[in-house]
């Protein structure tokens, strides 16, 4: 069974910590406390 | 007292173990990351290799070779068991990526391509939800593994498939096929749909928007988008961000009738239940548009933004191809992956000639 298929209690908290993870960065950059980012 | 002096060992032992766990996702995302630069190497060292000889080689895209690097690495050698945790993790850099390309959306541009998304999804939906019913009827499959093929092939893939097994009880077996099959589905769709698209000129925004309503797991479309050109990807995102938003309506609908006909739990309260299935990197994404829109960030910073939203599918295309395994995918009979094949040739057609006719009558 493909890892996906998980139990959905941690897809859950997935998204929580992704949402937060992504927030906290865009709060650093706003911030100016991350150097400019490049690709 | 006894609570007292035994909480700081409690506590430390959380934290020895909280550490243990993020240390055993390390291997794991070194490997993403070295698959995913490798990638994105090989895509500039090819670029710059035909410019400096001015050979008009199309440019392939690093999402590709990330993708075809990890095949290759988990379908000959194999993942060793120390990197497989830290490999799953690219299912969070691709929801923590989507939340940040919020920032290259102004609240309009959301509420106007999600708009003509969701008329699209509704239509999309409910003749493929028919037809699948249709189709899985036609092949004998089991009524549950046929609703569990129909809410993955036309809602959001394996998120769907997860969310509603446990809503209207099917068991493990079912789901792992249906899960095998979208998966199957959407690696053939990385291949072809960007052919497709270019065969018939569609414009970024109309291919983008194709890609997010046919491929069903949100990984393989953003890549499927990608692929294609970077606004392609964009709305693509969008597209598919728009149907995860719809994954609780469309549970609740198959859970009610399952309950119904006595084969799955009742449903108590339907809201606190449309809540628990709600996606909420989709609500992250709408705060950062939003964000955006109310000019929160400069403009060096949206750019910051979008290229760490860019890091962040790095990781994820190569964990597309490492989590791929084939000879499982073989295992797995032909009877649901024939339903799902048929399924998703009709929706890819169904949904392509709706953007047709959106991208003429509406304006795209």
């Amino acid at each position: 069974m493909p890892n996906d298929a998980r139990p959905s209690r941690f897809a859950i908290s997935l998204d929580a910590y992704a949402v937060a993870l992504a927030l906290v960065l865009a709060l650093l950059v706003r911030l100016n406390l991350l150097p400019p980012i490049k690709w | 007292m006894a609570a007292t002096t035994t909480t700081p060992f409690r506590s430390l032992d959380g934290f020895i173990g909280l550490g243990r766990r993020i240390a055993a996702l390390i291997p794991g995302l070194l490997l993403l990351a070295a698959v995913g630069y490798a990638g994105k190497f090989i895509e500039q060292s090819i670029g710059a290799y035909n410019k400096a000889r001015h050979i008009p080689f199309p440019n392939i895209e690093y999402v590709l070779w990330a993708i075809v690097l990890g095949l290759i690495i988990a379908n000959t050698i194999g993942i060793p068991r120390i990197f497989q945790a830290g490999v799953v993790t690219y299912e969070f850099w691709l929801k923590a990526g989507i939340v940040l390309l919020g920032s290259r959306f102004l609240l309009g541009d959301v509420l106007h391509l999600g708009g003509i998304s969701l008329l699209l999804v509704a239509v999309a939906i409910t003749l493929s939800l028919t037809f699948m019913h249709i189709l899985g009827r036609a092949f004998k499959l089991k009524p549950k593994l046929t609703s569990l093929l129909a809410v993955g092939s036309s809602i959001c893939g394996v998120s769907a498939i997860i969310a509603a097994k446990p809503a209207i009880g099917a068991d493990d077996e079912d789901a792992s096929y249906a899960i095998a099959a979208i998966l199957a589905l959407g690696a053939i769709s990385l291949f072809t749909f960007p052919l497709i698209g270019h065969t018939l000129h569609l414009s970024d925004k109309a291919y983008g928007l194709w890609a997010g309503l046919a491929v069903d797991n949100t990984a393989e479309a953003t890549a499927a988008g990608a692929l294609y050109s970077d606004a392609a990807g964009k709305v693509a995102v969008l597209a598919k961000t728009t149907r995860n938003a719809l994954i609780g309506f469309i549970v609740l609908g198959y859970a009610l009738y399952w309950s119904s006909r006595g084969q799955a739990q009742a449903i108590g309260n339907k809201a606190i239940f449309l809540w628990s299935k709600f996606p909420r990197f989709v609500l992250g994404f709408l705060l950062i548009s939003l964000l955006a829109t109310l000019g929160f960030f400069t403009k060096p910073q949206l750019i910051s933004l979008a290229n760490l939203s860019r890091w962040a599918f790095l990781l994820t295309f190569a964990g597309v191809g490492l989590r791929t395994n084939l000879r499982e995918l073989g295992k797995q009979g032909w009877r649901p992956f024939a339903v799902g094949a048929i399924g998703e040739i009709f929706i890819a057609l169904l949904t392509l000639a709706l953007v047709y006719g959106a991208d003429r009558y509406l304006y795209l």
